[in-house]
C-alpha cells in the first residue's frame, strides 16, 4: 500500500481520538489488524541488516577510526634521489633548500642517495640499490671497500647509538648484484652522433664516461696501464680493494657500451691532438702520476723511493725490495698509512710512520691508523724529515726534527720546527708526502696551458681546460683528494661535456654542487643500547694474520645482516610528518604526545604517543596535520587485554594503516574499506 | 508401577519441553527477527538453528547469583515449582485420536487447573528475591494469572458443552468441523487468556522490561532464569497444543502418526500468531488489563458460552 | 492509604534514556511522588570548555546531546561565529540546514522508538531505528562518524558534501514520510498505545510556558512556539513548512509530534536541496587559533529537544573565558514530578520517555 508522498499531509492538530460509539469500537478494533498487516507485510520484506558473513559490511571513506601515522621511519615508499647528471645539483639543492636532503646525501661529495640504498635493501630490492647508487657512485664495490664515507659521519643515527652501515651497503650491494649482473647489464644505446674521449680510466674518468653513456654518447677510454682502474689499480693495496672486484666494475661498464683500451699511453703512443679530431670532446682524468720527494739531503739516496712508486710496486710485482728491511715512511696521510701497511705485507721487520702532525690532527682516517698500528706499525708523530741519512749512498736511517705545530692561526699549512732532533735507524725511506701531475709528454702539441708548477689549468667549476673541447677532471684538478671526491668531479665534467656537446652555455642556469654543512656527531654512548639496535659489526681478518698478505681485511656482510642493517636507517627527512606538533595541540582530550629534536639538518620526531584510550575519533588532527602524515584507519572499535595496548607508540602508529594492534594481524582492512585518498589541500 | 510411570513420563515430558523450548526460542528469535526486519540467528547450524544448542551450555555454566537479601532456600527452588506445573500439565494433552499419555476423565479441568501452582512460584520467587521491582512484578502476576483464569476456563467450557466430556480424547472425539465457526470466539478468549496466563506481550505486565526490568525474576541468573524462560515457553507450547486439540480438532482430519504432525503443524501456527502478537503490540497497563479481563472477556466468553447453549438446545 | 514504598528507578535501568535516577514514592502502584536526581552523566563540559580552544571545544559539544549532535555543534558554532564576527558561506548554512533536519529525523526516531520501547511496543522501536540509521549512514558518508559528529565548525562546516550524497539523501526522505506513515497506524492508532499514552502526564500549555518547557514537549500542550519560524536564523525564512501542534499535552501528543516534525524536515531537507549551490563550506581566513574580541554572545537554535542556546564570554584569548549551554533536556526534564504524580509507575516510565531527554545533555 504504497502512499503516494503528496498525500502525506501533516494534521493540524495530532491529537486524534477515536470517533464515539461503534464505530471507534471498529476503528479500535481494525487498528490491531492495521497493526498485525503492518508487521507481517514488513516480515515479508527483506531484512534491512546483512547476512553475514555473505553480505559484507561497508563502511563510509570518511570514516574515522585509529590513527595512522606515515612517513616517519615508515615502511612507505621513500623517494629516491635518481636523476640525470645534469640536474642532479638542482635537485639536491632544492631538497637541500626545503630542508628535505638527508644528512648523508648532502655530506656525500657525489650526493649518493645513501638513503634510498638502505631503503631498497632493506626492501631486499638489491640490484635495485646497486643501480640506484652506480647513478652517483661509479664503482660501488670499489668504493664500498676503500671510500672514507663522510655519508656515514653525517649519519643522524650517531645521535644515537651508531651511524648506518652505508659503506659496507655499497660493497654488499655489490656483491649480491654480481649474481644478476649478467642479465642486468645490456649495453646503453647510443642514441648521439658525437662521441667523447676519455683519458685515464680512474674514479672520475669512469664516472664521466658513465654519465655520457646515459645521455647516448659514444665514449673511448685510453688508460696508459695494462689494466683499468688508475690510481684504484696503481695505488690501493691490494688488501684493501681486491683487484678483480676493480676489474670486474670496469667489466660492467664495458658491457654497457664502453669501449675501453688498456696500454695505450696518451702523448706517447697516441697524441692527444688525434684525439682531439676523432672524437668531438676530450676529458683529461689522468690523475696524479708522481710522488713528491722532499729535497733535503740524502734523498737521492739508493733506499728513497717515492709512495706512489712503491705502492705501485707492491700492487703489480707483489715485491718492494723491503723484505727483512726496515722501513721510515715519511707522511701522516691515507697514502703513507697505506704504504706502511704494504711494506708489513712484503716484508718489512720495522715499519715506523713519521708524521709532522700529531696523533689527533694526522690527516688520515682514525680507523686506518688503528688498523695499522694494529698491525703492528710504530707511529713517531710530530716530527719533520730533516735529512737522510746515508752510508756510501744506502739509506742508514733517518734523521727528524721535532715539529711544534702544522697550521697557523689562520689554519694555513705553516710548520714551526723545535730543535729536538732524532735519529731513527732505517734501510728504506718512503716519502708520502704528496703527488703531482706529468703532463708533459700528454699535452705536448696541444694548446693546453700548464701552470707555473706544473698544474694544468682548469676551471674549477665548470672543468674546462684552456682548449675547446677539452676537459679535465680528477684529482688533477683537485690534488690529492678521496676516490669519490674524485667522482664528484667526474659528474661536473660530465655535465659541462653534454652542455657543450648540445652546444649550451656551460654556465647558464647551472646549479654548482652545494655543500651543506652537518652538524658533527659526537660519538654517542651506545652502553644500554641492545646490540640489535646497534651497528652490525663488519667481520674483520685477525690483526696478526691480515698483515702477512694481501687478502682482504674487511671481510664484508652477509645477506641477513645486511638487511638489518639496512633496516636501521632513518631514512632522514624523507619524513611526511614533519614534527609540527599541531596534532598534539589540537588535540581537545590531549591524547597525543609528540617529542621531536631539532636539529640544524631538519627535525626528528623521536616520539609519538597517541593515547586511544583517551581518544574520542574527533578527527580534529588529521584535519589539522599540514603535511596529510597523520590518517585515520578504519579501525574504531578497539579493545585490548591491557590498558597499556591502548597507548599507541611511535612504531605502532607508523604501522601500516590497514593493520595495527586493533586487528592483531597486518594489512586487514574492515571490507568494503578503499583506501582514503589524500585530501586536497 | 503406577509410580515408575509417572516418573517415566515426567522424565519424558521435561524433556519434550526442554526441546521444544529450545526450538520455540529458536522460532520465536526468527520470527521476531523477520518481524523488525532482521535476519535473527544465522551463524550456528542452517539458519542459526543450533544457536539456543549453543545458549544451553552457556546458561549452564553461568554464575548462579544469589542475592545476599534473599531468602535463600525459596529464591532457589521456586522456578522448579514454575517450571514443573507446566510440564505436568502436558500429560493431559491428546497427541492423536485415541491416545494422550494420560488418559483422565477430568483431563481439562487438570489442564486448567495444574499450571495455576505457577502463581504460587511466582509469587515465592519475586518475595524471595528481595526486590521491590520483583516484588511489585511478582503481585501483578498474581493478579493477572488469577483473573485470566476465569475467561480461560469459561472459553474451554464452551467446547467442553459441546462435547459433553471433560475427557481431552471424547472431546477430540466429539469434535466436528463446524465448531470452529461457533467457537472462534472462545478460541480468541482463550488464545488471548493463555497470552495473559503465561505473561507474554502484550499482557507481560508482570515481568515488563521497561518498567520493572524483569519483574519476579530480575534477580535470576543462569540455569535458574532459564527455568523461567522454559516455563514460559513450556506454556505457550502446552497452551498451544491444548488449543489446537480442542478448538481445533487435534489431528483432525487425518489420525494416527499424521494427526500427531498435524497437531503439531496447528499447535506452531498458534505459537506463531502468539509471537506475531507480542511482537506487534505495545503493553497494556495493569489496571487496564485488569478492567480488559473483566469487562470484556469474561462477559463475551459468558456470552460465547450462552450462545454455544442455545446451539446445543437447538440441535 | 496504604504504606508508601520508595523505588528507585535507575540510574541503570533500560528505560532512563541514559543514566537518570528517578526516585519514586509509590502508594501501591500509583506515584505520589517522583524526583529525577541528576548529575549521573555529569563532566563538567562548561568547565572544561575554558581549557580549551574554540575549535577544540566542538568535540565537546558533541557529548552534550549525543543524540543530536549536530545541534549542540550548530548552537556553539553559531555563539562563537557571533562573538567572532565571522561569516558564514551560504551552502555552508545550507549544509548546515540538511544535517539539522536529518539529525532531527535521527533524534525523534529514537524519541518515538522509545516510546514504543516504553510501551512494549519493541517491534516499532526497530522501525524507528531502522529509519534512524539511514540517517546516520548518511552522516557517516559525510563526516566519517555515525555519533559524534564533529562537523559543524565555527566558520562553516568541517568538509563538503562527498559525491553522490545528494542523491543518497534524496532518496532518503522519498522514502521516509511514507515509512512515518506506517510507524504512525502501527504504534500511535493503535488502541493498545492510544490507550497507555492518551492522557497520560497532561500538561498545560501554561504549566509548559511557565516551566519553560520547548520543542515538542511545549509544542504538545498547543505552544505554537518554534524558533526555526518564530526567531528565524540561518536560512530558515526560505523554506516552507509546517510545525505540528497537539491539543491536549499527553504524552500521545508529544510523542506524535515527533512524528510528524519528521515528515515536515523531510521537506525542509527537500527544498534546501534544490537550492543548494556550490561554494565554499568554511569561511576564508579564519585563523588556525581564533581569539575573539572580549565580549559575550548568545545564540539559540531549535534542537530537536527545544531552543538550545549556548552564551559564550570571551575575554580576549583564544580560549572562552565561560560557556553555558541553555539545555531543553534540562528544562524539560524538570516537569516529571508534576507530570508523573497521579500515575501509575507504568506511567512514569511513558512520561519520561515522551519528554525525550537526553542526560548529556541534561546533566553537561
Amino acid at each position: 500500500m504504497a502512499v503516494k508522498r503528496e498525500d502525506i499531509i501533516t494534521p493540524a492538530t495530532v491529537s486524534d481520538e477515536y470517533a464515539p460509539g461503534a464505530k471507534g469500537f471498529l476503528q479500535k478494533v481494525s487498528s490491531l489488524v492495521t497493526g498485525l498487516g503492518i508487521t507481517a507485510r514488513i516480515s515479508t520484506e527483506k531484512p534491512v541488516t546483512i547476512r553475514y558473513p555473505a553480505e559484507k559490511w561497508t563502511v563510509s571513506p570518511r570514516w574515522r577510526g585509529a590513527l595512522h601515522l606515515r612517513g616517519v621511519l615508515g615502511r612507505d615508499e621513500i623517494p629516491l634521489i635518481r636523476h640525470a647528471s645534469d640536474i642532479y645539483n638542482g635537485v639536491i639543492e632544492d631538497l637541500y633548500k626545503g630542508e628535505r636532503l638527508p644528512p648523508c646525501v648532502g655530506n656525500c661529495p657525489a650526493n649518493v642517495d645513501a638513503r634510498g640504498q638502505g631503503f631498497l635493501v632493506a626492501e631486499d630490492r638489491i640490484p635495485e640499490a646497486y643501480e640506484l647508487v652506480r647513478d652517483r657512485n661509479i664503482l660501488p664495490g670499489v668504493l664500498g671497500r676503500i671510500c672514507h664515507h663522510p655519508c656515514e659521519t653525517a649519519c643522524r643515527r650517531n645521535f644515537y647509538d651508531e651511524p648506518v652501515a652505508i659503506r659496507p651497503l655499497h660493497r654488499f650491494a655489490y656483491e649480491e648484484f654480481q649474481k644478476v649482473a649478467a642479465e642486468r647489464l645490456k649495453p646503453l644505446p647510443i642514441t648521439q652522433k658525437q662521441s667523447v674521449a676519455i683519458v685515464g680510466s680512474g674514479p672520475s674518468g669512469l664516472s664521466a664516461a658513465y654519465d655520457l653513456m646515459k645521455a647516448g654518447y659514444r665514449v673511448v677510454m685510453y688508460e696508459r696501464e695494462e689494466r683499468p682502474g688508475g690510481a684504484l689499480n696503481t695505488g690501493v693495496p691490494a688488501y684493501r680493494l681486491p683487484r678483480d672486484v676493480l676489474y670486474s666494475e670496469i667489466d660492467g661498464l664495458v658491457a654497457l657500451g664502453l669501449e675501453l683500451h688498456c696500454g695505450i699511453e696518451v702523448g706517447k703512443t697516441k697524441p692527444l691532438s688525434a684525439l682531439q679530431r676523432e672524437h668531438d670532446a676530450v676529458l683529461l682524468a689522468v690523475g696524479l702520476q708522481e710522488s713528491r720527494i722532499l729535497p733535503i739531503p740524502g734523498h737521492d739516496a739508493e733506499g728513497v723511493i717515492g709512495a706512489l712508486e712503491f705502492l705501485w710496486a707492491a700492487n703489480h710485482k707483489g715485491e718492494t725490495g723491503v723484505r727483512g728491511k726496515r722501513v721510515f715512511v715519511i707522511g701522516g696521510g691515507n697514502v703513507a698509512v697505506d704504504v706502511a701497511r704494504c711494506a708489513l705485507r712484503t716484508g718489512a721487520t720495522e715499519v715506523r710512520l713519521a708524521s709532522l702532525e700529531s696523533s689527533e690532527e694526522l690527516p688520515a682516517h682514525p680507523w686506518e691508523i688503528e688498523e695499522a698500528l694494529d698491525e703492528g706499525v710504530i707511529a713517531t708523530c710530530s716530527v719533520g724529515p730533516e735529512e737522510v741519512l746515508t752510508e756510501g749512498g744506502n739509506v742508514v736511517g733517518m734523521r727528524v726534527r721535532e715539529c711544534l705545530s702544522v697550521f697557523d692561526e689562520t689554519g694555513r699549512f705553516a710548520p714551526k720546527f723545535g730543535e729536538g732532533l732524532s735519529d731513527f735507524a732505517c734501510d728504506v725511506v718512503v716519502f708520502s708526502i704528496g703527488q703531482a701531475a706529468k703532463l708533459d709528454s700528454l699535452i705536448a702539441g696541444t694548446e693546453l696551458l700548464v701552470s707555473g708548477r706544473g698544474q694544468l689549468v682548469v676551471d674549477g667549476t665548470h672543468f674546462t681546460t684552456s682548449a675547446a673541447g677539452v676537459f679535465a677532471c680528477g684529482e688533477v684538478v683537485t690534488g690529492p683528494g678521496s676516490a669519490i671526491g674524485s667522482i664528484a668531479t667526474g659528474h661536473e665534467a660530465a655535465t659541462s661535456i653534454l652542455r657543450f656537446l648540445r652546444g649550451e652555455s656551460l654556465t647558464e642556469d647551472r646549479t654548482p654542487r652545494p655543500v651543506p654543512v652537518y652538524a658533527k656527531y659526537a660519538v654517542a654512548d651506545v652502553s644500554g643500547v641492545e646490540r640489535s639496535r646497534r651497528r652490525s659489526i663488519m667481520p674483520m681478518a685477525r690483526a696478526e694474520d691480515r698483515a702477512k698478505d694481501f687478502r682482504p681485511v674487511e671481510l664484508g656482510l652477509t645477506h641477513q645482516e645486511a638487511m638489518i642493517e639496512a633496516a636501521r636507517c632513518l631514512r632522514c627527512q624523507s619524513e611526511i610528518c614533519v614534527g609540527c606538533t599541531f596534532c598534539a595541540r589540537t588535540c581537545p582530550d590531549y591524547a597525543i604526545q609528540v617529542e621531536r629534536v631539532d636539529e640544524p639538518g631538519g627535525r626528528c620526531l623521536t616520539r609519538y604517543d597517541l593515547d586511544l584510550s583517551k581518544c574520542a575519533f574527533c578527527g580534529l588532527c588529521a584535519e589539522q596535520c599540514p603535511t596529510n602524515a597523520l590518517t585515520h584507519t578504519g579501525q574504531y572499535e578497539l579493545s585490548f587485554f591491557h590498558r597499556d595496548l591502548l597507548i599507541f607508540d611511535k612504531g605502532e602508529m607508523l604501522r601500516s594503516g590497514e593493520g595495527t594492534r586493533a586487528t592483531g594481524r597486518d594489512g586487514v582492512m574492515p571490507p568494503g574499506c578503499p583506501v582514503p585518498p589524500r585530501r586536497e589541500q | 508401577m503406577t509410580l515408575l510411570w509417572g516418573f517415566l513420563w515426567g522424565v519424558a515430558a521435561v524433556a519434550t519441553i526442554a526441546g521444544g523450548a529450545i526450538l520455540g526460542v529458536w522460532w520465536e528469535r526468527k520470527v521476531s527477527a523477520r518481524i523488525q526486519m532482521r535476519y535473527g540467528p544465522q551463524q550456528i547450524g542452517p539458519f542459526g538453528s543450533l544457536q539456543m544448542i549453543a545458549d544451553v551450555p552457556k546458561l549452564l555454566f553461568k554464575e548462579d547469583i544469589v542475592p545476599a537479601l534473599a531468602d535463600k532456600a525459596i529464591f532457589k527452588y521456586a522456578p522448579l515449582f514454575v517450571f514443573g506445573p507446566v510440564a505436568v500439565s502436558m500429560v493431559v494433552i491428546p497427541f492423536t485420536a485415541g491416545w494422550a499419555p494420560l488418559n483422565t476423565s477430568v483431563g481439562v479441568l487438570f489442564f486448567l487447573a495444574v499450571p495455576s501452582i505457577e502463581v504460587i512460584a511466582i509469587l515465592l520467587s519475586a518475595w524471595a528475591s528481595h526486590n521491590t521491582l520483583s516484588t511489585l512484578g511478582g503481585l501483578r502476576a498474581t493478579a493477572q494469572m488469577i483473573s485470566y483464569e476465569v475467561p480461560r476456563s469459561l472459553a474451554v467450557l464452551a467446547i467442553v458443552l459441546l462435547a459433553g466430556s471433560l475427557r481431552p480424547l471424547d472431546v477430540v472425539a466429539a469434535w466436528r468441523w463446524w465448531w470452529m465457526p461457533l467457537t472462534f470466539v472462545a478460541f480468541v478468549i482463550y488464545f488471548v487468556a493463555s497470552i495473559a496466563e503465561m505473561n507474554r506481550g502484550p499482557f507481560d505486565i508482570p515481568e515488563a522490561e521497561s518498567e520493572l526490568v524483569a519483574g519476579y525474576f530480575a534477580d535470576y541468573s543462569g540455569m535458574r532464569w532459564a527455568s523461567f524462560m522454559m516455563a514460559e515457553y513450556g506454556a505457550m507450547i502446552a497452551a498451544s497444543l491444548f488449543g489446537a486439540a480442542l478448538f481445533f480438532g487435534g489431528g483432525w482430519p487425518f489420525g494416527g502418526a499424521l494427526g500427531v504432525i498435524t497437531l503439531i503443524v496447528k499447535a506452531i501456527l498458534i505459537m506463531t500468531a502468539i509471537m506475531w502478537v507480542k511482537w506487534t503490540f505495545p503493553r497494556l497497563r495493569q489496571d487496564q488489563l485488569m478492567s480488559f479481563c473483566w469487562k470484556a472477556l469474561t462477559p463475551l466468553a459468558l456470552v460465547q458460552l450462552v450462545v454455544v447453549g442455545v446451539v446445543l438446545v437447538w440441535l | 492509604m496504604t504504606e508508601q514504598t520508595i523505588v528507585n528507578i535507575g540510574p541503570s535501568h533500560p528505560s532512563t534514556h541514559g543514566v537518570c535516577r528517578v526516585v519514586v514514592t509509590l502508594d501501591g502502584e500509583i506515584v505520589t511522588h517522583a524526583e529525577p536526581i541528576i548529575g549521573h552523566l555529569h563532566r563538567g563540559i562548561e568547565k572544561m570548555a575554558e581549557n580549551r580552544t574554540y575549535l577544540q571545544v566542538v568535540p565537546l559539544t558533541d557529548r552534550l546531546d549525543y543524540v543530536g549532535s549536530m545541534y549542540a555543534n550548530w548552537a556553539y558554532c553559531r555563539a562563537v561565529e557571533r562573538l567572532a564576527g565571522i561569516r558564514v558561506p551560504e551552502r555552508a548554512e545550507y549544509i548546515r540546514v540538511i544535517v539539522c533536519e536529518l539529525q532531527r529525523i535521527a533524534s525523534h526516531m529514537m524519541g518515538i522508538g522509545s516510546t514504543g520501547a516504553d510501551t512494549g511496543a519493541f517491534t516499532a522501536f526497530m522501525y524507528a531505528f531502522a529509519q534512524r540509521d539511514h540517517v546516520v549512514e548518511l552522516f557517516e558518508a559525510l563526516c566519517g562518524a555515525r555519533l559524534t559528529y564533529n562537523y559543524v565548525r565555527p566558520g562553516g562546516v568541517s568538509m563538503d558534501l562527498p559525491e553522490g550524497w545528494v542523491e543518497k539523501c534524496r532518496a532518503f526522505t522519498a522514502q521516509h514520510p511514507s515509512a512515518m506513515l506506517e510507524l504512525d497506524r502501527l504504534l500511535f492508532g493503535n488502541v493498545i498505545a492510544r490507550a497507555r499514552l492518551k492522557g497520560v502526564g497532561v500538561l498545560s500549555a501554561e504549566d509548559a510556558v511557565a516551566w519553560g518547557a520547548s520543542g515538542p514537549t511545549a509544542r504538545g500542550s498547543g505552544v505554537d512556539w518554534d524558533l526555526r519560524r518564530d526567531d528565524p536564523y540561518s536560512v530558515y525564512p526560505r523554506f516552507d513548512f509546517q510545525v505540528p501542534l497537539g491539543e491536549n499535552g499527553d504524552s500521545y501528543d508529544r510523542a506524535r509530534i515527533r512524528l510528524w516534525e519528521c515528515v515536515e524536515s523531510c521537506k525542509i531537507i527537500d527544498q534546501a536541496l534544490d537550492q543548494l549551490e556550490p561554494g565554499l563550506v568554511k569561511a576564508e581566513g579564519l585563523p588556525r587559533l581564533l581569539a575573539p574580541r572580549p565580549g559575550d554572545a548568545y545564540d539559540h537554535i531549535e534542537s530537536a529537544r527545544g531552543s538550545l542556546g549556548v552564551y559564550l564570554v570571551s575575554d580576549g584569548t583564544p580560549r572562552p573565558y565561560r560557556m553555558k549551554v541553555r539545555s531543553p533536556a534540562f528544562c524539560n526534564l524538570a516537569l516529571l514530578p508534576l507530570l508523573a504524580e497521579g500515575h501509575t509507575l507504568s506511567d512514569l516510565v511513558v512520561i519520561l520517555g515522551s519528554l525525550d531527554p537526553v542526560f548529556g545533555e541534561v546533566d553537561r
